[in-house]
């Protein structure tokens, strides 16, 4: 069976995905949303690089992102990250967050960029303050949140994935969420909301991994790359997404939602 | 009480046999265990001399279950098992159910019980073991189980409150398993596998940190996912030497199965079984169903391979791809006993194998999830079928009289595939 032909590259634009601790932050497929990313942007003759960010990495490299990843961990590795998470990276990357550099944290890496994370024994794990927002778990015994879900975001369209955490997430007055819950749990199965979106970066509890599924959230992040990077708006070409939309079509009548 | 619920167990065996329901692994032990929930615990009282091996781990449980029964027969032992998959307490109260008498009296010598990995710490405060087997931990249905480092932790507490002393029989090459071996003042055997000169561990590794120290481990060699010769950067807690690593005879193809014999050779040399005895016994070695095994279907054949998650799907693919299979039927679902959650398919390495199939056809509750992770795998050669029934019927069409199509279906999904083929459920 023959392969895609390798695309031609096109030398106009070029992008660098930095994808925070893939060995160490990476639970739930997180891989499958660098592997969407990198084919969008190559499928359209987009350079696009993936940039490892391991442990002890140079904070030099974090100048050269134009999209960062981070994914889920297991607790003992979120420790390592916590400690391998520098004051002097964190400044870099608030200030990458605060020029707009799109950005997606998925579920541990989503909390971790809020203020705290109160774990069920009622410990106190910092975050990075980027988000304002919290977590805490509601203690030993009480359920995760798991599920199909599906979520609306501001502009209208509908978001679906697969959720899975025991930490409950509140966020601060001014930040607003991703999205809000049409099916499933969110951020705290009480006020509905799911995520929180910060300029250009997203924060949100859905994997599956996400972004194969909804590729238009895909393309916002490869779009909004190339304007902070080349200035300008590009229109980005179109794909045959069909396939994505059977996908996306059969969790929706899973979920009995209308998409 | 024993004997009303031992004989109304049996009746459900035998009524679901006859109607095929295929419940009766599962349905009798629920029943007896809400009305007794020491049951297990009474029932194995009475049997004192029954002596019971204890394996789990996430891969390889039924087929070394098999290797060790078909050993223990080969040496004049009666064995019996409880279904494989049928492996919660439920299931393990079933098959006590199924192979005692009416008055509870079991005339067996062994019972090999293939463990769920919540289930062990629960099963041993039922169950005092002659042995207990740990194969391996890989990611697996995090919806169910939550992570890796979880499961081991819960592991370790269990272990470590035993107050019998059953045997261990450890993976070496697998940090976290191997580092129960250190907490535990019971007797412990590793068995392990010669890897070859480290490459990069593939994509879905768990424990390439110290269960120790949690620093980077660094490997000498590797075999698969984060098995191999390890050893911390920090702590130098290191990869413990195994007691098998070899042995001369392989009854089924495949590296993953290696670890499968090595640890049923293991436990036969600790039960006194000669190596001659070992050897003779394999030869009539039959793989458990799903596990490799062959189904003839209207002069075609078709040999189905479990892949579950992504280590065991890793596995299936290289495997697969070293007997040259040219026609390939991937079938997900995400049923309870597969796990609700699919996403472990963007950790397969599909990107590495997929260039050797000549035709894919996938199907399954959630066919249109493995079909884009194909996609973005770089295939553009693949049919998605909403029925299984179908997919079959055009992948059998598809293959040659003389080829063999592979398939690589989910748990339950082998066994919805199995029904098709054989017009009989298991479970």
């Amino acid at each position: 069976m023959k392969n895609r032909q390798s695309p031609i590259v096109n030398i106009q634009y070029s992008i660098t995905i930095g994808w925070l601790y893939p060995e160490l932050m990476s639970t739930y497929g997180d891989q499958g949303n660098i592997i969407v990313l990198k084919k969008r942007c190559e499928w359209r003759k987009i350079n696009a690089q993936v940039l490892k960010l391991n442990e002890g990495f140079n904070e030099k490299l974090l100048d050269s992102i134009d999209i960062l990843f981070m994914g889920g961990a297991q607790d003992v590795q979120q420790e390592i990250v916590s400690n391998d998470f520098t004051s002097s990276k964190v400044k870099i990357l608030k200030k990458k967050v605060e020029n707009g550099t799109p950005g997606l944290y998925i579920c541990g890496a989503y909390q971790f960029l809020g203020k705290y994370y109160k774990e069920a024994d009622g410990n106190k794990i910092k975050g990075l303050d980027i988000f304002d927002l919290y977590t805490e778990h509601p203690g030993v015994g009480k359920e995760r949140l798991i599920g199909n879900i599906a979520i609306k975001t501001s502009d209208g369209s509908v978001v679906v994935g697969f959720e899975n955490h025991g930490g409950r997430t509140y966020l601060g007055k001014n930040l607003k969420p991703f999205g809000q819950v049409i099916k499933g749990y969110g951020n705290n199965s009480i006020d509905s909301t799911e995520g929180a979106i910060y300029k250009n970066s997203i924060g949100t509890y859905l994997h599956g991994p996400i972004l194969p599924k909804n590729p238009l959230l895909a393309d916002y992040l490869i779009k909004t790359a190339l304007k902070v990077k080349y200035d300008k708006d590009l229109e980005l070409e179109k794909l045959d997404d069909s396939l994505e939309e059977k996908a996306r079509m059969a969790i929706a009548k899973r979920l009995q939602i209308a998409i | 009480m024993n004997i009303f619920l031992i004989f109304f167990g049996k009746i459900v065996i035998f009524i679901s046999k006859i109607l095929n329901l295929g419940n009766g692994s599962t349905w009798p032990g629920h029943v007896a265990l809400n009305i007794d929930k020491n049951f297990i615990k009474n029932i194995i009282e009475k049997n004192k001399d029954l002596k019971i091996i204890l394996i789990a781990g996430t891969n390889g449980k039924t087929t070394t279950g098999k290797l060790i029964q078909t050993i223990l027969e080969g040496s004049g032992k009666r064995v019996f098992q409880n279904t494989a998959g049928a492996n919660l307490l439920n299931g393990v109260a079933s098959s006590l159910t199924k192979f005692s008498s009416i008055s509870g009296k079991i005339n067996f010598d062994y019972a090999i019980f293939e463990i769920d990995e919540n289930t062990l710490p629960l099963i041993l405060k039922n169950i005092k073991p002659e042995i207990i087997i740990l194969i391996n931990l890989f990611r697996d249905q995090l919806d169910r189980y939550g992570e890796v480092n979880a499961i081991s932790k819960k592991w370790k507490d269990a272990l470590a409150s035993l107050d019998s002393k059953p045997s261990l029989i450890l993976n070496s090459d697998d940090p976290q398993i191997a580092y129960l071996g250190d907490a535990i003042k019971n007797e412990v055997k590793y068995f392990g596998v010669k890897g070859r000169k480290s490459q990069n561990t593939e994509h879905a590794s768990d424990s390439t940190y110290c269960p120790k120290c949690a620093s980077k481990l660094n490997y000498k060699t590797a075999t698969f996912s984060h098995l191999g010769d390890w050893e911390c950067s920090k702590c130098h807690l290191k990869k413990p030497k195994p007691d098998v690593e070899n042995f001369d005879k392989y009854p089924l193809p495949g590296l993953y199965n290696k670890y499968n014999i090595h640890a049923a050779v293991l436990t036969a040399r600790e039960l006194g079984i000669s190596n001659e005895k070992i050897k003779k016994a394999l030869i009539n070695f039959q793989p458990a169903f799903g596990r490799q095994e062959i189904i003839k279907y209207k002069n075609k054949k078709i040999q189905i391979f479990l892949s579950k998650n992504p280590a065991s799907f890793n596995q299936s693919l290289n495997i697969i791809t070293e007997l040259k299979a040219r026609h390939l039927l991937i079938i997900l679902n995400d049923r309870i006993p597969d796990g609700r959650d699919v996403s472990w398919i963007w950790d397969v390495d599909f990107e590495k194998y997929l260039e050797n199939f000549t035709e894919i056809l996938v199907a399954g509750d959630r066919a249109c999830d493995m079909a884009l992770r194909l996609k973005y795998a770089g295939m553009d050669n693949f049919k998605t079928y909403e029925s299984l029934k179908i997919a079959v019927t055009e992948a059998l069409k598809g293959t040659p009289d003389n080829e063999i199509l592979y398939t690589l279906p989910t748990y339950s999904a082998m066994l919805d595939l199995r029904k098709i083929l054989t017009g009989k459920s298991i479970l």
